[in-house]
């Protein structure tokens, strides 16, 4: 088993705190993502454990053993950096069985496990060239070929795809969710990238200012953000947030007006809601152009993505809600327009950016 | 149209002859430019030219009254002689020995110390560091009787461990290899240790061979330096056959009185070996002398 067990890690850098109280719990063989905008401390997080850097308060378990005060070679865990880090003057065979020849892997199982990493990722042709004879895709799966090979208890990945062109990226992205299945090995992969999150995440850890956000699958994550910041971190385009003005109790159900507009009813529950300083948030997908909508505006900027269309509506009180139309869409920028919204999909946020959903 | 069509041709031409006076010109520059380069660089290389072939005189015709530029009989006479007559075998040998010692030892305490101060972390490693850079500004001669007296008490005065010994103290070569070991991305050194490699390993296996380059470089120029020392060696050997080349050639004089053919058909002998890697390596050895001067290559 290699369940990872952080317990209160906190870490600072002389009187710079970076990370506070970080608790959670990664089953065995989990992909997890640690997403969040730079500098919120993921990648610090993911050096913890490695062993990287020290812990300054807290504890870390993998496989039931504490390790946080082990060097990191003992911790079983393998990390993919995000430069790769291959040795440049050792060939891809050189670079794959270095951690073995270290540990005093006998030669024959050496070659064995550097040929099968190899066929597993169609790098066998590459073996016995350098570094810097590869692209940057080659590279990544020799860099991941170089964890593999180790048999370790946890994948640690920091941000592995960020040096690749757009194309590679999503083809190494599928790569690695397939490799995932695979061997079924615990994966912790650091991205600011919500794309990649979402698509290779059982469960991500969403990160902001030295604190987790919320641990969650890829879809409650969109879905049931647990505050603003998740929110709006997560979902492209970014989650319209309009300043609520009025909450009305429509048989336990709230509606909520803004802008001037007519009070939209949702299905968060009306009991337990804050009346003051509530902000309403609504995705693009559940805020369509509609002539009998409810909700006026001007359209601002008009975006054709070919198979579907945003309109930034500018509202009375100069908010702005992000609403879909169809890719041939005959909205003009300047054009005043009607938006319906899916109230079912809405969701309020207190002042403090807790949210508030329709009962799960 | 007639006009401009009148004026063009004329245009065209008084074009030409500007751009081609110009060119003329720069020409000339360039000419004048390579003479006075001409000029030092024989300035320069006459008196290894005149070295080389007075020892290629016989004795007798050395001293003439006319200036000969080239020798009326052409002999080797002179290596002969000092072949012959000197123990100039043996000197190269020495100064094979103590070069190749200082170079190794140099290179091998030095990047070693450089990695230490670049790669780990322990209590007094800033105050190491300051010394280090401080006795860069130490004259060697100024330890010379130091140095000395310390031999001789060790009774290593006319052996080759006492000519090494002293010249071992390079600071410049720790600086330049903890510049280049502090530059290696520190990721390499992270997944060094994630595989289990041990200090050692990453010395040896990481960070050394990715500084091949320089360590070449560095040793060239150690070897270079050791191979021509002259005072230090000088002091520690009286036994001519524990001197090294540099030494010996001040003894072809002694033991002959004033023959300049023999004294220069040993000292081209003395110079040959450096010069040989001089030609070979000397890239490399330009790179070394920019390395030291703190340029990056």
């Amino acid at each position: 088993m290699s369940d990872i067990v952080l317990k209160e890690v906190s870490k600072s850098f002389g009187a710079v705190s970076v990370l506070d109280k970080v608790s959670m719990h990664i089953q065995s063989g989990e992909f997890i993502v640690f997403l969040g905008p730079s500098g919120c401390g993921k990648s610090t997080l993911l050096r913890m454990i490695a062993g990287l850097e020290d812990v300054t308060e807290g504890e870390i378990h993998l496989g039931g053993r504490r390790v946080d005060q082990l060097p990191p070679n003992e911790r079983g865990v393998a990390m993919v950096f995000q430069n790769y880090a291959l040795y440049p003057h050792m060939t891809v065979r050189d670079n794959m069985s270095f951690g073995l020849q270290n540990v005093g892997t006998p030669k024959p199982e050496i070659i064995r496990r550097v040929d099968d990493a190899a066929r597993m990722l169609e790098i066998t042709q590459l073996l016995e060239r350098k570094p810097a004879q590869l692209s940057g895709g080659q590279r990544q799966r020799v860099a991941i070929g170089r964890a593999i090979v180790r048999d370790p208890k946890a994948f640690l990945l920091d941000e592995p795809l960020s040096n690749l062109d757009a194309g590679l990226r999503v083809r190494t992205r599928l790569e690695l969710a397939q490799l995932h299945n695979r061997i079924k090995a615990t994966m912790i992969f650091v991205t600011h990238d919500q794309t990649e999150a979402m698509t290779l995440a059982t469960r991500i850890v969403v990160m902001n200012n030295r604190r987790i956000e919320q641990i969650g699958t890829p879809m409650e994550i969109y879905s049931r953000p647990a505050t603003r910041f998740v929110a709006s971190f997560v979902g492209s385009p970014a989650m319209s947030f309009l300043p609520v003005t009025t909450v009305s109790d429509v048989g336990g159900k709230a509606a909520f007006s803004f802008a001037g507009q007519k009070p939209v009813t949702t299905s968060v529950p009306f009991v337990g809601l804050p009346n003051s300083n509530l902000t309403f948030g609504i995705r693009a997908e559940a805020a369509h152009i509609d002539p009998n909508g409810d909700i006026e505006g001007v359209a601002d900027v008009v975006e054709r993505l070919g198979e579907r269309s945003l309109i930034y509506t500018r509202l009375a009180d100069g908010s702005t809600l992000v609403a879909e139309d169809n890719g041939v869409s005959s909205v003009q920028a300047g054009e005043p327009v009607r938006i319906a919204i899916d109230g079912q999909a809405a969701m309020v946020f207190d002042e403090a950016g807790t949210a508030y959903h329709a009962a799960a | 149209m007639s006009i401009a069509d009148s004026r063009n041709p004329a245009l065209g031409a008084a074009g030409t002859t500007t751009t081609s006076r110009k060119l003329r010109a720069f020409d000339i520059g360039g000419l004048i430019l390579t003479l006075i380069t001409l000029v030092f660089a024989i300035l320069w290389a006459f008196p290894i030219y005149w070295g080389v072939i007075t020892s290629l005189k016989p004795e007798s015709q050395v001293i003439s009254k006319t200036v000969e530029f080239l020798p009326r009989t052409w002999t080797i006479e002179a290596y002969w002689e000092v072949f012959a007559n000197t123990m100039i075998g043996r000197w190269y040998v020495n100064s094979l020995v103590t070069s190749l010692g200082v170079t190794a030892i140099t290179l091998v305490t030095s990047a070693l110390t450089a990695y230490a101060l670049s790669q780990l972390r322990f209590p007094g490693r800033t105050v190491l560091w300051y010394l280090i850079l401080a006795s860069f500004m130490v004259p060697l001669t100024a330890l010379i009787v130091n140095h000395f007296i310390l031999m001789a008490q060790l009774s290593l005065i006319n052996t080759w461990m006492g000519v090494i010994l002293p010249q071992l103290i390079h600071p410049v070569v720790i600086i330049v290899y903890k510049n280049f070991f502090d530059s290696v991305p520190k990721e390499y050194r992270e997944a060094a240790k994630m595989d289990s490699a041990s200090e050692w390993r990453i010395f040896s296996r990481i960070y050394l061979p990715m500084n091949w380059g320089v360590t070449t470089a560095l040793a060239i120029v150690t070897f270079i330096g050791a191979w021509n020392a002259f005072l230090w060696p000088f002091l520690a050997v009286s036994k001519p056959e524990m001197m090294n080349v540099a030494v010996g050639i001040t003894q072809v004089n002694d033991a002959f009185g004033v023959h300049y053919a023999r004294e220069l058909a040993a000292a081209i002998l003395a110079a040959l070996l450096v010069a040989v890697l001089y030609l070979i390596f000397q890239r490399r050895v330009t790179q070394a002398i920019m390395l030291s001067a703190g340029v990056k290559g």
